[in-house]
Order: structure tokens, then sequence, then C-alpha cells
């Protein structure tokens, strides 16, 4: 008979929970991990959804943080499988009448950038080398941050605190403080004088998920996702979901017991306190210690626990955490014959070997109506998109010769269209984003699409459980992030449930692979419950 | 910080279930073993894809598991312990016949007995007596014809006729050898639709009715009828438990690290070239994978004997392979004939279209040609009827296969990618005609196809799509598989080894070719038998 009772129980296998299930072994923790699909990994999701030997990487995609990602390093997980590729060109943007393309590279190629700027404008191209530089100098102080569980803080007693870095940030990269007060757009208009340009930034932008790029107050999202994270960009070889593959050796081999088909139906609460899980099946799993959640907030409470069981408070915060519509997303897959090869090729041929591309835009401003229309509930009318094309980099995720394009849709939220809506989109939005490429890559025929898939916000609720489709678990605006997030009565992952402990991404951080969530919740299970501390290590201050 | 800095005692080529079996095995004995998959995941044809949209779990390729039990590596290598879970439907399998009949087989036989009684009396208690006396020699047939090298087929004649076999079995004999399923069938049943469900049985395990000699293991075969047991949460749960079983025992499984080639020194395989550069195997190199693609692309021509090369060349594979229709549905299906049979709305796995022996000749002979039926022959399996959890709540997650050709004729298997949709379209017809509730309820939500040409493109070592690795055929059976030479698990060249289906027995999920590979290599490598010995 299978083992029932454990020190912790962890509901759900993403991410996060498996790093947090990692380290409780390594600290000799009797851990056990219940994940409710038949596979592992969460958003760490490759599926061959187009034809046979095509992969395409569904959800997360961009891996900028495995190498400040204390699990990275701390387990091997290189050694393990998870091998990554780190492309030249980062992010680029093609436009239909062959004009220059705009590129960002990689961080350690800030003259190349410049160079590519330039051909626009000598000012921007000054600008980004400014910057960039910062950025790059900035990277360490962040990541401490990120991998650091919020502060104490006592709400009753003294409410809620004030913290605002930005201004500071601002001031570090020789900015004005002010521009913290101001939206992404405002920030990058302000600094660079280029609309095309300002174009690749405003989808970089909002490809990072943050708040809507015109949000005033989020001028810190603006450092972060225009200036760093452009140039931090890996890919994972093989697919995403490699990334899990190593993950869940590395739970393996500390000994965590792994169970997937094995969806959690409720937490047991005995006098108030969390003491197992039960899942669907009728099992139950005792937790002597704690359960961990690395599922979403209303997930939690209200299917898990149970709203009668919080208190007014927390029921509150609960019910009105905001999903989207800030990160919703639509994934267009298709199978290739040949590789995009893009108008602006003819001007600069690295166009066609970035490995982000933005196309479907010709101006900034068609950027921002596309961006605002999933704010209004609305499907984007002209159909752009970021796609990468993987297999250009690492050929073994297409079959020989060939490509898998992979890209996302600005959407609206999941609920905004009906289930026959979403069917139609499915049904004719490729078509429609095709037709528009062709006029950006002449080879982008329906001839060379060999089959193709588009995963909507309504299948990312259904099958990752995300609700509304929205990629983070929860909208990343400044009223959802930091101290903030879920809620500041929950921000230090424990909750006011005893022994009940939160660890995805709808706390601090927030979404992306960062598996920084997964990392604090384990530091404060040591505080806690006196585990020792072995996220500790002397090459890094976090 | 390199992922293959470290050497290996082991490499295993191929992540499917026997390669992952037999580096279980070699891991708990103590060696330091990599599995490399060239997919981007572990588990070869215990494959489990959203295939028509989330949460909906469809099989790929495996979805019976006729041998949980008997097996030897469930318990050796503690799977249910490391968290594989079967449902054994009482229900086992069915057939639905055009004037609104069915028959039903049960794991109670009595049960299956009363269904069969309502075609023939006589029928029925030939059955019972068949399945007791095969009930008696079963263990044995196991052990001595799936989990141990392949003895010669003129052997087992000879042990069959010096242990007095004419006398003292009913349905055993010599004369076994030269029959088909079909002259057997025919022998000892009167009613073709009994006929045809037992039939339809040895099909689905690619035994096809009217193949010479393939009489001889049916016993085997239909000792089974009650064991076939659905993996919960999807066949490829059953993978991620191996992957489990080998990381615990300190082994490794690495997807997407494709063999580019098998190097040899001296004589002697001692290691592997990836992508990423050379892997040593301080031991051996076991491949899991068709001794096509072992000897013709791993290994330089230089390493391989004329004679080895010109086996491999040989080898046949399946000439019915199959066409697959996986359907989200919006219910479960309910059947005109459960007005004869109600048993028939739980049968798990279904014949839709075979009513005789000769239904399975027309169909095999029209598939040989590389033509596709005009009202397609279904086996169709709803896996939701015991396992909720592989569809939403309410919903069902249902397959249907049909035998099909690899190449058609006109257009070879390109023409697949063409044809493919439109025939789904016509099975699904087929199905919807023997419901009774397919409009009424609008079970079909969507649906997806996967034609023998997907099926080799998807898993390459199923060469034309043949999912059993090498024809099922004498010519290919026992000492004969894949070639004599190559039958025993051990090749020509030293250190290189064969655990995949290519050999005896055959594909399936016994976990035989990788047990019985191990067996061998315990041999040449004087590893200490921790495992229970059948």
């Amino acid at each position: 008979m299978d083992k029932s009772e454990f020190d912790v129980v962890i509901i759900g296998g993403g991410h996060n929970a498996l790093t947090c299930a990692a380290y409780l072994a390594r600290a000799n923790v009797d851990v056990c991990i219940l994940e409710g699909r038949h596979e592992w990994g969460g958003a760490l999701y490759t599926a061959e959804n187009t034809a046979p030997g095509f992969c395409h990487n569904i959800h997360a995609n961009f891996m900028e943080f495995l190498h400040f990602m204390p699990f990275y390093a701390d387990f091997d997980l290189p050694g393990l499988g998870a091998r990554t590729i780190y492309p030249e060109a980062q992010a680029g943007i093609a436009f239909s009448d062959g004009r220059p393309p705009v590129i960002i590279y990689r961080e350690d190629m800030i003259e190349r950038t410049c160079q590519n700027f330039a051909v626009y404008s000598e000012r921007d191209a000054e600008t980004w080398r400014a910057l960039k530089t910062k950025a790059n100098e900035f990277a360490p102080m962040m990541f401490g941050n990120l991998y650091t569980p919020p502060a104490k803080f006592d709400l009753q007693k003294d409410g809620l605190p004030t913290v605002n870095n930005a201004p500071m940030t601002f001031k570090f990269f020789g900015l004005d403080e002010e521009m913290a007060y101001k939206s992404i757009r405002d920030c990058v208009d302000e600094l660079f004088e280029t609309d095309e340009i300002r174009a690749l930034f405003y989808r970089v932008a909002v490809e990072f998920c943050g708040p809507p790029i015109e949000w005033p107050g989020t001028g810190g999202t603006f450092l972060f996702a225009c200036l760093w994270m452009p140039g931090c960009w890996r890919m994972m070889v093989g697919g995403t979901h490699r990334l899990n593959g190593a993950m869940v050796t590395a739970c393996l081999k500390e000994g965590v017991t792994m169970r997937e088909s094995s969806r959690v139906e409720r937490v047991i609460l005995e006098a108030g306190r969390a003491v197992g899980v039960e899942t669907v099946d009728g099992r139950r799993y005792t937790a002597r210690q704690a359960v961990v959640s690395g599922i979403g907030l209303k997930d939690t409470f209200q299917d898990l626990v149970g709203e009668e069981r919080l208190s007014d408070y927390y029921r509150r915060r609960v019910a009105h955490f905001k999903d989207g519509p800030d990160q919703v997303l639509g994934s267009v897959a298709m199978a290739l014959r040949e590789a995009p090869d893009y108008k602006s090729a003819a001007r600069d041929p690295d166009i066609n070997k970035a490995w982000y591309q933005v196309v479907g835009y010709d101006s900034a401003e068609e950027v921002l109506n596309y961006c605002r229309a999933g704010h209004i509930d609305r499907i984007p009318e002209l159909p752009g998109a970021g796609v990468w094309v993987n297999s250009i980099w690492d050929p073994s995720q297409a079959p020989a010769g060939q490509h898998n394009l992979t890209g996302w849709y600005f959407f609206p939220r999941a609920s905004c269209l009906s289930e026959a809506e979403w069917e139609e989109v499915k049904r004719s939005y490729n078509g429609r984003f095709l037709a528009l490429y062709e006029k950006f890559a002449p080879n982008m025929t329906p001839s060379n699409v060999i089959a193709d898939y588009l995963h909507t916000p309504l299948d990312q609720e259904r099958g990752m459980r995300m609700r509304e489709g929205d990629f983070g678990h929860g909208a990343m605006s400044p009223d959802q992030t930091g101290l903030m997030r879920p809620f500041a009565g929950a921000s230090r992952y424990a909750t006011e449930i005893e022994g009940l402990y939160l660890c995805g991404s709808c706390t601090f951080p927030g979404g992306g692979v960062t598996a920084a969530p997964g990392y604090n919740c384990f530091k404060i299970l040591c505080e806690d419950f006196g585990y020792p501390e072995v996220w500790r290590s002397e090459s890094r201050s976090y | 910080m390199g992922m293959f800095d470290e050497e290996f005692d082991a490499i295993v080529i191929g992540a499917g279930h026997n390669g992952m079996a037999l580096a279980g095995y070699l891991a708990r004995s103590g060696w330091s073993v990599a599995v490399l998959e060239r997919r981007t995941e572990e588990g070869g044809g215990l494959c489990t894809e959203e295939l028509t949209e989330p949460n909906f779990l469809h099989n790929l390729h495996s979805n019976y598991h006729s041998l949980v039990g008997l097996s030897p590596v469930y318990d050796d290598l503690e799977l249910e312990a490391n968290g594989v879970d079967y449902a054994h439907p009482d229900v086992q399998m069915g057939s639905i016949f055009s004037d609104g009949t069915a028959i039903t087989v049960h794991r109670d036989m009595e049960k299956t007995h009363r269904s069969f009684a309502r075609f023939s009396q006589k029928d029925a208690d030939t059955w019972l007596r068949l399945w007791e006396e095969v009930g008696g020699y079963m263990d044995l047939l196991v052990r001595t014809l799936m989990y141990a090298p392949p003895i010669a087929l003129n052997d087992l004649t000879r042990a069959l006729a010096s242990w007095g076999v004419e006398e003292k079995s009913e349905f055993l004999s010599a004369r076994l050898r030269s029959m088909s399923v079909a002259e057997f069938l025919d022998k000892h049943f009167e009613n073709d639709r009994i006929k045809a469900m037992l039939a339809f049985h040895a099909a689905v395990c690619a035994y096809q009715p009217h193949v010479k000699g393939l009489a001889v293991t049916l016993p085997v075969l239909l000792g089974k009828i009650s064991n076939w047991q659905l993996c919960k949460g999807g066949s490829h749960r059953l993978a991620h438990t191996l992957m489990r079983v080998i990381v615990k025992h300190g082994g490794r499984v690495y997807p997407q690290v494709p063999v580019e080639e098998i190097v040899v020194e001296g004589g002697r395989a001692v290691g592997v070239r990836v992508p990423d550069g050379f892997v040593r195997a301080k031991k051996l190199v076991a491949s899991s994978i068709d001794v096509n693609q072992t000897f013709e692309t791993l290994l330089q021509p230089k390493h391989v004997p004329a004679k080895t090369l010109e086996g491999v060349a040989g080898v046949e594979y399946q000439d019915a392979t199959l066409f697959n229709v996986h359907a989200a549905l919006n219910g479960l299906p309910r059947y005109k004939a459960a007005e004869f049979d109600p048993d028939i709305d739980r049968a798990w796995i279904l014949n839709v279209g075979f009513e005789s022996l000769e239904d399975f000749r027309q169909e095999f002979d029209c598939v040989r040609s590389g033509r596709l039926p005009e009202v397609p022959r279904l086996n169709v399996a709803v896996n939701s009827l015991y396992d909720p959890t592989d569809a939403p709540a309410g919903k069902a997650t249902g397959l249907i296969r049909v035998f099909a050709p690899h190449a058609l004729v006109d257009g070879g298997a390109e023409a697949w990618d063409e044809r493919g949709r439109e025939y789904g379209e016509r099975c699904v017809e087929r199905w919807a005609s023997v419901c009774a509730n397919w409009d009424d309820d609008a079970l079909m939500r969507r649906f997806a196809v996967e034609t023998p040409f997907d099926i080799s493109r998807k898993m390459i070592n199923y060469r034309f799509g043949d999912w059993m690795v090498g024809r099922i055929h004498p010519s290919n059976l026992l000492e004969h598989r894949p070639t004599e030479e190559l039958a025993q698990y051990r090749t020509p060249v030293e250190g290189l080894y064969l655990c995949g289906a290519s050999q005896h027995p055959h594909g399936y999920i016994t976990f035989a070719p990788g047990y019985n590979c191990l067996g061998v290599i315990a041999e040449d490598h004087g590893l200490d038998k921790w495992w229970e010995e059948i």
C-alpha cells in the first residue's frame, strides 16, 4: 500500500512547488507532492500539438532567471538535463515594407544593439548604451530582492507599509525619480524617439506580462521589462519541459514522494489547523507539519479550504483578487516547412535569427491598439503576435530541416467570450494571423504551414487551472505585487490557517519561471519549523 | 557543469518501457545507469497526450495492459508503491453485432459463460473448459514462453509430445504450430460470433487470425482475456513510475538526447555519441530501439558483420498497423445493443464490425492491399468508464482503432496526410451508428486522428507504424525474432545488448524483452540476482 503520512504535503506540481519540495527534502523533511494533471511542471509545458516531432512551448518559453535561480545551481539542473541556449539576437521587430528591423542583442552585446538602433537614431543608440550598462550593474541587486521573502510587518499594529524602491532605482539609472510614477509607455516615449524602436519596446513590455503599459505608477516595470529583460533570455534545449524533467529528477534524487494524476479535492482542517489533503479518488494524505499549496489563490481558499472556514478579511481579499486582464495569452503553434524569411532581412539578415520575433505591426500605435483591446475585453482586430522559432537554434525541436513556430497573442480574459466564440477564434484567428504574416515574410504562405494549433485562454484556464487564462496566476498590477501579493495578510507565504502555506505564482514575486515563490516559501518554512537552512550558499547573498 | 561529465556502467538507448525496466533493475543492482531518449518525453509507447482538448487524456499507443500481476517487473520494481495505479474493468470487452445482439466478456467467467450461452450453449461450455484448462498451465506457459529467452519451436513441440499432450489436454496439441487462430477456433467452436469475439481478442494483440502457426501461442492469449487493465491517469503514468524507480536507485533518464552513434573500440561497444559529445559506458550499451536503427544507423558498417546486416535488412514489419481516432466526448456512450445485453454499455473494449472469421480475412486482405474498407470495422475503448479522471467531470475520452495499411495503394504513406481526416469521420460515423445517445447528448465534442504515417514519424522505431516493432508471424517469433543471430539479446558487437520489442517475445507492455535481456546481462556480468527468478 502506498504511503500516506508525511511531514509536508504539497499541492500542485508546477515549478515553484517542485522547488519547495526539493529544498524540503534536502532539509530531511519527509515531503509528498501531488499533481492533478498527468504531467509535471505546470507551465513548463511542451507539447507536440501540431504535427509529430514538432515541439511547442505552449506556456513558458523565456528563461531569463535561470542563471540567478538558486534551484538551478544548488541541484545542478544542467547536469540533470536542463541545458540552455543563449541566442545572440534576442528580440526583433520586422516591418511589412521592408524597413530595417529593430533588434536587441544579448546583454553582453550592447554595441551590436547600439549599431542596430543607430540605423534609425544615434540618440536612441546612445540612450541604450547608457541604460543597458546600468541595467547589467543593477541585476544582482534585483535578484537579491526577488529571492528573499518580503519583510515582516504587523498589519494590525503598523498598517500597510509604503515601500516603493522605484524612484531610487531610477536615480541609480541616472534618470529622474519622477519617472517611477509614470507609465511604461511614458518612459519609453520620453527616452526613445524612434517609432520603430518604441514599437518593439511596447511589445516586449507586455511580453513580461506586467501591468497595462499605459497605467501610471508602474515606471519601475519599464526598467525591468524593457531595459533588463531583453538580453537575458535563454531557451531550453528540447523545450521548456526539459527544465521540468531536471527539476523532477532533482526532487526524486532528494527522496520526494511524487504522485501525478492526484488532484486534491480538499484541505483537511482539524481544530482550525491544516492537517492533510484528500484527492478526488478519495485518498487521504496526512501532513504532520504543513500543507503547502502551489496552485492558485482562489483554488486554494475557495475550492479546497472552503470560504466558510475563512475570516471575513480573507474571504474578501481572496474574492477580489484579480485574474487578468494583464497577462492573458493565446498561444499560436505552427509546424513549418521553412522558417519565416522577413522582407526586413534584406536590410539586416539577423532578424531571421532573432529568437523573439514581433510580427504584424508597422507602427508603435498599432502595438498600443493591440494591447488596449485585451483590456477592454476584445479580441485585437489586427492579429499580430510575438513568435519564436526555437528550431532555428535547437534543431531537435522539429523534424530535420523543418521548423516549430510558437507565439503569443494578447487576448481578453477567458470569461469575456463564450465557449462558442472561443471556438470560432480557434478556427479562424491563426488564418488571419498568417494572412498578415505573409505581408511581413512572403514565404509564410498557407503551403508553408504543415499544421497549426491555437491554445485559447479558455484552454489555459481548463488545462492549467490558470483562471481566466492568466499566465501569472493573478494580475501583476501594482495592487497585486510586492507586499500586496496576493494581499498584505498573506504576503509571507504563511496564511491565517495554521499549517497552510502558499508557494505558487499568486505569491511574491509572482508569475514567470523564477522559482522564487517556492524558494521563498521554503525559507519561511525553515523559520517556522526550524528546518536546516539548506538554501544558504557561500556563492550568493540570497 | 556539463550533463555528461560522469561515465556510466550502462547506457540504455531509448526510454520505452523495456529500456526503463532494464535500467531500473540495473540501477537497483548498484550500477550507474543512464537512459537516453530521442523524444521530448520518456515512455515510448506509454504516451499520453491531451490531443483534443485540455484534460482529455488520450493514450496514443499503449492502452491495454494485460500482464499486470503476471509480469514479474511489477513486483520486482515495486511499481505500485512508486505510484502506478490500475483499474481492472469488470466488463472487459464486448462485440456489437448488426442485428442488435451483443456478446460481453467479463472478469467473472460465469457471466462470460452466460453471455456466450445466448449464442451457443455448446460453445459456452467449451469456453469454460478451455478457460479452466489454460488456467492450469497459464503460469508455466507465461514463464517458459515469455519470461525466458526464446525456445526453439521444435524443442517446444518435442516437450509437448514427451509430456503426452494429446492425452492430457483437449486444447493443446503439437499441431498448433501449423494452425492459424481461425483454424483453432473453427475446430473447437461452432458459433460465428463467439469465434469473432475470440479472434478479435487475438487480433487486438496483433495476432492476425489467418496467419498459419500463430495458434501456437493462442492459449497464452486466451488465458489473459480477463486480465486487461487500465493505467489510471493515462498509460504515461507507468513511464513516470519507471522513471521514479530508476532515479530512486541512482539512475538517470535523459529525454531529448538522441544517440547518434554507438561507439565501438576494439570490437567492443564503449559508449555512445550524442549531440553534446561522447558518453562512456563502462560495462555495456543496451539498445531498446528497432534493429534497423541499431545496426544500420547507429553502428558504423565496419563494426557490423555482413551477415548480421543482411539479417537485419530482412527483418519484416507488420503489414497491418493502426489508424487511431481520439475523441473528446460530452458523456459516456450508450449502445442500442444494451437492450439485448445491458452490460455492453460498460464493456471497456468493443468490437464493432467483426461478426465472423471471414470478416477478419476480408479486413486483413483489404489492409494488405493498401486499401481502406468501405465501412470501417472498429475497436473502441472508452477509458473514462473505468477512470473518470481521464476527462473533465461528466465528460469522457474515447479511442477508436482500426487496422490500416501504412502505405495506401494510391499515394503511399504520405497520402494519409490528405485522407486521414475523412477516414476518421467514417470511423466516427460507424461508431455513432451503434450508439443510442449519439445525437441526443451531442456526444462528440472534437476528435483528432492519428494515422499510421503519423505513428511512424512520431515513434521512429515503430517502423511502418508497427507498434510491435517486428512482424507477428512464425518466421519472426521465438528463436527467429528478430533474426536467429540476434534472438538471444546478445549481438556480435561485444558489450552491446538488445532489450526492446524487436526481441522475443514482442511489443506490448509485457516488459519481457527487457527482463529477458536482464537475465542474459546478469549471466554475462555475474550480477547478484536480487529479483524474483521465474
